[in-house]
């Protein structure tokens, strides 16, 4: 890839990116705005039909529709996201401070689940129809086919309420991280193995591995050497992929079983307090991470394959 | 061309007809544990219709002397295979009586993106151009948009109601069937007959109706299989994190959810809802297996 085609792509990402975005504000903003009704919904309980068309008029909400979403996206761009009506903080520093807790359990679940799928996938798909191929295979579908908060749940009453040996909800120690992790980890996981093993067992099949095979290298070699440089790009972004999953709201259920201080608990406690504020700041910057992440993977996929291609 | 019909049935036929056999019993094996996933979906169709009616106990019945008991344990009321809640009431009959809304809800809601997917696909790989360009767009920005994510504010703004769920389920699936159907649109579009259906006068509608629709009909069949079964976990999510289905309403999501309070002490609660709800997505993903390996289909 030369220079000015790879800027070219990075300028159309970046495109792209900043639409859906605007995309995603636009949605977030008519469902808020236009739909629900945020006077009513701020007003106190008690208050008169005046006074709500008072509080309507001093938040601009009699203003025309193109004239409000210019105010509210200009407002989002210097980075202020109203006021939580629950914690009477900016909702994006509310936001902020959950996000790094979100950011470590979704890392360290996304290196296990990749790990792990990949390593399996790679055993699995050298050799389809043994034991481990149907066991992990039947094993992955399985996972996949299961709630993943459940799955949650499930290992709360295993590793905690019968054998009493890790803790279940908050983030006190490190030891706080397994469980959740886990959880997050095997489905994702599962995942990956499905996808790691079908491009293992087709890269198998090519006329390149006969020819390893009957030049009489070692079948350990053929696999972890060439066979596993050229699942690598489907491994990679596969797992880039699997990221966007979690940060798309997987992750969030699995937050809100262990109690887990993210993005995906304050969502919901926003969402049942109706801190709009809070809700809106927390799914247009889950989204900025879903687009970013996106564009990192199409990059690297770009920057893998045709280094593969040019070699 | 036949009627669209006819290519479900072939499909359905050549599901249960092994084609690859390496050994007989494995082939044996094969269709057998299909048939009891089969079996396993009728039965808990058949609850769902008649809405927990053949259920062992009345769902709500309470029974204050019989709180969270194991399962299989006995009552004065008589046996309880999975045990009974914080209320007394039967946990198999309220799982029963909850598959009617889960299923429902996950019917309609694959069928609603089903049908918004097809057109829109159809279109876009029939007529090409500008039409393309759009449907394609816009289902590369919502599969780029965090769906669940706005579904939860979609629902807290809305209200979390049933029409406000099958609403908004539809969104998070339909970019998979416009896809699939513009592809398979794209592909057909050039083969002879549909040549020989413009030729002689065919309208747009008769060829798409009439010869490219059954002719993709299979595979459309398979997606269709594998979206109800992310259709319901997605259900179950929303349910779990209480924006969902509401109570005194039952979904298997929402069971999980109630049972989730009793985790330390009655454990079956949340997990036996869990199972069913898994044991159901399960089945739609081997039956879907099935069906795209015997049709040649890579869905």
């Amino acid at each position: 890839m030369n220079h000015s085609s790879l800027s070219a792509f990075l300028l159309a990402r970046l495109r792209d990116g900043l639409l859906v975005l605007l995309l995603i504000t636009l949605v977030i903003f008519v469902l808020g705005h236009m739909i629900g009704d945020p006077a009513a919904l701020m007003a106190p309980v008690d208050a008169s039909e005046q006074e709500i068309a008072r509080l309507r008029r001093q938040l601009g909400l009699d203003r025309p529709f193109t004239e409000q979403f210019a105010t509210y996206f200009g407002s989002l761009l210097r980075g202020d996201f109203g006021q939580s009506l629950w914690q009477d903080r900016p909702a994006l520093t509310v936001v902020l401070e959950a996000l790094p807790a979100t950011v470590l359990l979704t890392l360290v679940g996304l290196v296990f689940a990749g790990l792990g799928g990949s390593l399996l996938g790679v055993l699995a798909g050298a050799r389809p129809e043994s034991a481990l191929d149907r066991c992990a295979n039947f094993l992955s579908i399985t996972a996949l086919s299961v709630p993943n908060f459940w799955l949650g749940l499930l290992l709360i009453v295993i590793f905690a309420v019968q054998l009493g040996a890790l803790p279940t909800s908050g983030f006190t120690s490190w030891q706080s991280l397994i469980l959740p992790a886990s959880a997050l980890a095997i489905i994702h996981g599962a995942r990956v193995f499905q996808l790691v093993r079908s491009a293992t067992f087709e890269e198998m099949t090519k006329p390149y591995a006969l020819v390893a095979r009957s030049k009489g290298l070692p079948e350990r070699l053929i696999l972890w050497k060439h066979i596993l440089r050229n699942t690598a790009v489907t491994m990679l972004t596969t797992i880039g992929w699997e990221y966007v999953r979690m940060m798309g709201g997987a992750a969030f259920a699995i937050e809100v079983v262990f109690a887990w201080p993210g993005i995906g608990q304050l969502m919901i406690h926003a969402a049942s307090r109706q801190d709009f504020p809070v809700l809106q700041a927390a799914v247009i910057i889950a989204g900025a991470f879903v687009i970013v992440t996106n564009g990192i993977v199409d990059l690297l996929y770009r920057y893998l394959d045709s280094r593969i291609r040019a070699a | 061309m036949g009627k669209w019909s006819d290519g479900v049935f072939e499909c359905w036929n050549n599901a249960f007809k092994p084609q690859y056999s390496i050994i007989p019993s494995l082939q044996r094996f094969l269709s057998w544990s299909l048939l009891i996933w089969v079996v396993y979906l009728l039965t808990i169709t058949l609850f769902a219709l008649t809405g927990g009616d053949l259920a062992p106990y009345d769902p709500t019945a309470q029974q204050v002397l019989a709180r969270l008991l194991p399962p299989f344990s006995s009552s004065s009321r008589g046996f309880h295979w999975l045990g009974t809640d914080q209320l007394g009431r039967d946990l198999l009959s309220n799982m029963l009586a909850g598959a009617r809304l889960t299923l429902f809800i996950g019917l309609v809601s694959n069928v609603i993106g089903m049908a918004i997917g097809v057109s829109l696909g159809m279109l876009a790989g029939y007529y090409g151009g500008a039409v393309d360009r759009f449907v394609m767009r816009l289902s590369e920005a919502q599969t780029a948009m965090p769906m669940f994510l706005v579904a939860i504010f979609f629902l807290t703004v809305l209200g979390p109601k049933v029409l406000n769920v099958v609403i908004i389920l539809p969104t998070l699936i339909w970019p998979a069937f416009a896809r699939l159907v513009r592809a398979e649109t794209l592909r057909l579009r050039s083969a002879l007959f549909v040549e020989a259906a413009v030729a002689t006068g065919a309208t747009d509608w008769t060829v798409l109706w009439s010869n490219i629709l059954p002719n993709m009909a299979p595979r459309i069949a398979v997606l269709a299989v594998i979206e109800l079964g992310h259709v319901m976990l997605a259900e179950a999510g929303l349910s779990f994190l209480g924006v969902g289905v509401q109570p005194p309403s039952t979904t298997w999501g929402l069971l999980i959810a109630r049972g989730r309070a009793y985790l330390a002490v009655a454990w079956w609660l949340a997990i036996m809802p869990g199972i069913m709800l898994g044991l159901t997505v399960l089945a739609l993903n081997m039956l879907s297996r099935r069906f795209a390996a015997t049709s040649g289909s890579a869905a």
